[in-house]
C-alpha cells in the first residue's frame, strides 16, 4: 500500500456534493468524487466505465489555506432560440490550498502519478473553468498509511499566508474516510462514486471523521539567533 | 518520452481601462481573491461567448464539411463501416431513407440514361447538401440503430421522436463552437460532446478597487423651475491588467470534429482550421458588458502560446503574489511587473513539471513586455496564428498512424 499526495491548488476551485440546477454550491473542502473523477480523467477513462478499483481508494483532505467563498451569477441564453435560460449561482473557494491524499495498491498508485504527469483528459479542480496552478502531484509516499502522510507533509499554503505564522508546526484540519471502528460517530457525504455514467450518476454515503493534525511547517529549521554575532568579551 | 499528445496552452496579458466587462447581479464588476488579494475577474463563461461570437466572422462552418449530392454514398460508407452487414445497393437505400428523414430532401438515382452497364447508379440529392464529419456519424449511428429495429428503417424515421433526432443529428450548426466548448443536453444525452477546451476566470494580476460613477441624466424638455435631474445612480466599474488562460486538448478536438472529406486536404484540415479560429478568436474578443459606456476596446499586451506534448501549465501561480506597479523600480505599470513575474517563473515552472517545450511563441507590445522577449519565437498575430496551425497540422499527420 502506499499514498499518492496531491496539491489542489488554483484560484478559483469547486468541490460540488448535492450542487445541481440553479445553485451550485461547494463544500469547504475537495469530495471524494471530485478528486477521483480528477484521477479516473487523468486514466483516460470514458464516463460509463466501472470505478470500483477507483472507489475503492482511501481518501483524506487537509485544508492547508481555507480560502474565500465566491459566489458567481451565470447567465445563459439558448443558443438557437436566444430565450433566456434561467440565472444560475455558482459558488467558488478562492485562493484555496489543500493537500488530498489516496491510498491504495502499489500498482495503482504507480498508475495514477503516471497517469497525472500526462493526464488522457486535463485536469481541472472541480470545475472546467478551474486549472490546477501548480504541479497536481506531490508524489508518492510509500510504507505510511494515510493519516500518518498527512501529519508528515510540509504545510503546503502560499508563502504570503505562511508569513502570518511563525511556529514550527501548525495545526490544519484533516476530514478521511472513517475507519469501520468510527462509522457510527462518523458524518455522512454523499460523495462516494459508484457511476459517472451521464445518463444516471450515483453516489454512495461516506463516512468522514474529522481532526486536526499538526503539520511542519517550512520554518522548522529557522533559528532566530542565527542571524546575531557573538560580542566579543569586554577586555577590562 | 515520445508522446502523440498536443495541447495548446494560451497565455495572455491584457490591460482593460475603467470598465465593466462582467458584472454580477448587483451591477458590481466580478471580483476573486486571490493570493489574499481581492481581483478583478472577468468569468471564463463570459470571454468563451466572446470567442464564440468572433468565430462567425473568423469561420465559414461550411469549410469544416463537404458540399454534394453524392450524399447517400457519404453516409453508407459510414453505415457499413458500423457492420450492420448491408450491400452496397441496400446500404445506399438506408443512408437515401436517413437523409430523407433528417432534410427532408429527397434522394434518388439520378435519371441517366443507360450506358450498356448494368449497374444502377447511386442515389442522390437533387441540390447540392453540406455535412460535416460528425453530422455524418450523427447519422449513420442513428440509421444502424434504425436497421436493428423490427419494423425497418422507414417505421423507425415515421416515429416523430427518431424523426427529431435525425433533424437534430444533420442540423448540428456551427460545429467548431461545439466541438471547443462542449455542449450537454440532459434529455438526450447521448448527444453530448466534451469540450475541447478549457478557459479560465481572467483574473487581474494586481489589486484592485472597485470604484462608482455616480452619473445624472437631465431631462431636455424639464423647465426653468423644475431643478434637478430626471434620474440618478451609479455605474460600479474597475480597471485591471488580466492574466487570462485557456487550455485547448487538441486531441480532443480532433475526436470532437472528426476528419475532413474533402480528399484535396489533409484529413486533419478541420482540426487546423478550427484551432486558428480558437487562437486568432481568443486573442482579439473582448466580452461586451457595458462597452458603449466605456469603451474599452483594447487588445492584449502579451500573448504566450505554447505547445505541449504530456500536460496543460497554467501560469497563474506567478501572480499569485500580487504584481505593485513600479515595484522593484521598474517603470511600465503593472503591464513590466507582470511581463517580469512571468518571464521569471515560466522556466522554473517548466522545469518543475518537466514541461520544457520547443513549440512556443511570444506576441508582444512595446518596451514595457521586454521581459518576455526569451520565452519563444517573437511573432504578429498573423504569423502566431499561421504558426500554431502549422505546427498542430504537423503534429497529427505525425500521430495519424
Amino acid at each position: 500500500m502506499s499514498v499518492l499526495l496531491l496539491r489542489l491548488a488554483g484560484p478559483l476551485q469547486s468541490w460540488g456534493v448535492a450542487a445541481r440546477f440553479v445553485r451550485r454550491t461547494t463544500e469547504p473542502a475537495p469530495t471524494k468524487s471530485g478528486v477521483l473523477g480528477m484521477l479516473a480523467g487523468a486514466l483516460g477513462r470514458d464516463r460509463g466505465e466501472d470505478l470500483a478499483d477507483l472507489a475503492a481508494l482511501r481518501f483524506a483532505v487537509r485544508t492547508d489555506q481555507p480560502g474565500t467563498r465566491v459566489r458567481d451569477l451565470q447567465t445563459a441564453h439558448h443558443g438557437d432560440t436566444d430565450k433566456p435560460m434561467p440565472l444560475s449561482e455558482r459558488f467558488y473557494l478562492a485562493d484555496a490550498v489543500f493537500v488530498a491524499a489516496v491510498e491504495g495498491p502499489d500498482a495503482t498508485v504507480d498508475a495514477l502519478v503516471a497517469a497525472l504527469r500526462a493526464p488522457v483528459h486535463l485536469p481541472y479542480l472541480g470545475r472546467r473553468s478551474c486549472p490546477p496552478s501548480g504541479p497536481v502531484d506531490l508524489g508518492v509516499r510509500a510504507g505510511a498509511g494515510l493519516r500518518s502522510v498527512l501529519e508528515r507533509e510540509p504545510w503546503q499554503a502560499a508563502p504570503w499566508y505562511r508569513r502570518r505564522h511563525h511556529a514550527a508546526s501548525v495545526s490544519l484540519p484533516v476530514q478521511a474516510d472513517a475507519e469501520p471502528e468510527e462509522q457510527p460517530r462518523a458524518d455522512l457525504l454523499r460523495d462516494l462514486p459508484l457511476s459517472f455514467d451521464p445518463r444516471h450518476r450515483r453516489y454512495a454515503l461516506r463516512g468522514v471523521v474529522s481532526f486536526v493534525v499538526d503539520a511542519p511547517t517550512a520554518e522548522a529549521d529557522h533559528d532566530p539567533t542565527a542571524h546575531l554575532n557573538p560580542l566579543e568579551p569586554e577586555s577590562d | 518520452m515520445v508522446s502523440s499528445r498536443t495541447i495548446l496552452d494560451v497565455h495572455i496579458l491584457q490591460t482593460v481601462p475603467p470598465s465593466n466587462l462582467n458584472r454580477d447581479d448587483t451591477g458590481s464588476p466580478k471580483s476573486a481573491v486571490y493570493g489574499g488579494i481581492r481581483r478583478a475577474r472577468v468569468s471564463s463563461q463570459a470571454w468563451k461567448r466572446a470567442t464564440r461570437r468572433a468565430f462567425d466572422g473568423l469561420l465559414d462552418p461550411a469549410e469544416l464539411g463537404v458540399r454534394t449530392k453524392k450524399v447517400a454514398e457519404l453516409l453508407a460508407a459510414r453505415i457499413t463501416a458500423l457492420g450492420v452487414g448491408l450491400e452496397e445497393a441496400a446500404a445506399w437505400q438506408a443512408a437515401a431513407d436517413t437523409i430523407t428523414a433528417a432534410t427532408g430532401a429527397k434522394v434518388a438515382p439520378p435519371a441517366r440514361k443507360a450506358k450498356g452497364d448494368g449497374d444502377d447508379p447511386a442515389p442522390e440529392s437533387q441540390y447540392l447538401m453540406f455535412l460535416s464529419s460528425r453530422q455524418l456519424d450523427a447519422l449513420a449511428a442513428l440509421a444502424a440503430e434504425g436497421l436493428k429495429d423490427s419494423g425497418g428503417l422507414k417505421e423507425f424515421f415515421k416515429g416523430k421522436e427518431n424523426k427529431a433526432r435525425a433533424r437534430e443529428a444533420a442540423n448540428t450548426r456551427h460545429s467548431v463552437d461545439i466541438a471547443l466548448f462542449g455542449r450537454m443536453v440532459a434529455d438526450a444525452s447521448d448527444i453530448n460532446v466534451d469540450a475541447a477546451a478549457q478557459v479560465a476566470h481572467a483574473i487581474s494580476v494586481h489589486a484592485v478597487e472597485i470604484e462608482s460613477d455616480y452619473y445624472t441624466a437631465v431631462d431636455d424638455q424639464r423647465n426653468e423651475d423644475e431643478p434637478g435631474a430626471g434620474m440618478i445612480g451609479t455605474v460600479d466599474f474597475n480597471s485591471a491588467t488580466l492574466y487570462r488562460y485557456a487550455a485547448v486538448d487538441v486531441d480532443r478536438l480532433r475526436a470532437n470534429l472528426g476528419d475532413g472529406l474533402r480528399a484535396d486536404e489533409p484529413a486533419a484540415e478541420p482540426v487546423r482550421r478550427a484551432v486558428e479560429a480558437f487562437v486568432e478568436a481568443f486573442v482579439t474578443s473582448i466580452p461586451t458588458g457595458k462597452i458603449n459606456t466605456f469603451a474599452n476596446q483594447t487588445l492584449p499586451d502579451a500573448v504566450v502560446v505554447k505547445l505541449r506534448s504530456a500536460r496543460p501549465v497554467s501560469f497563474a501561480g506567478a501572480f499569485e503574489e500580487a504584481v505593485q506597479a513600479g515595484g522593484d523600480g521598474l517603470t511600465g505599470g503593472h503591464v513590466a511587473g507582470a511581463c517580469a513575474a512571468l518571464a521569471a517563473y515560466v522556466p522554473e515552472v517548466e522545469r518543475a513539471f518537466g514541461a520544457v517545450t520547443e513549440d512556443s511563441w511570444v506576441l508582444r507590445v512595446g518596451e514595457r513586455t521586454s521581459a518576455l522577449a526569451g520565452l519563444g519565437a517573437e511573432v504578429g498575430l498573423d504569423a502566431l496564428v499561421g504558426a500554431v496551425g502549422a505546427a498542430v497540422a504537423k503534429r497529427l499527420a505525425g500521430s495519424a498512424g
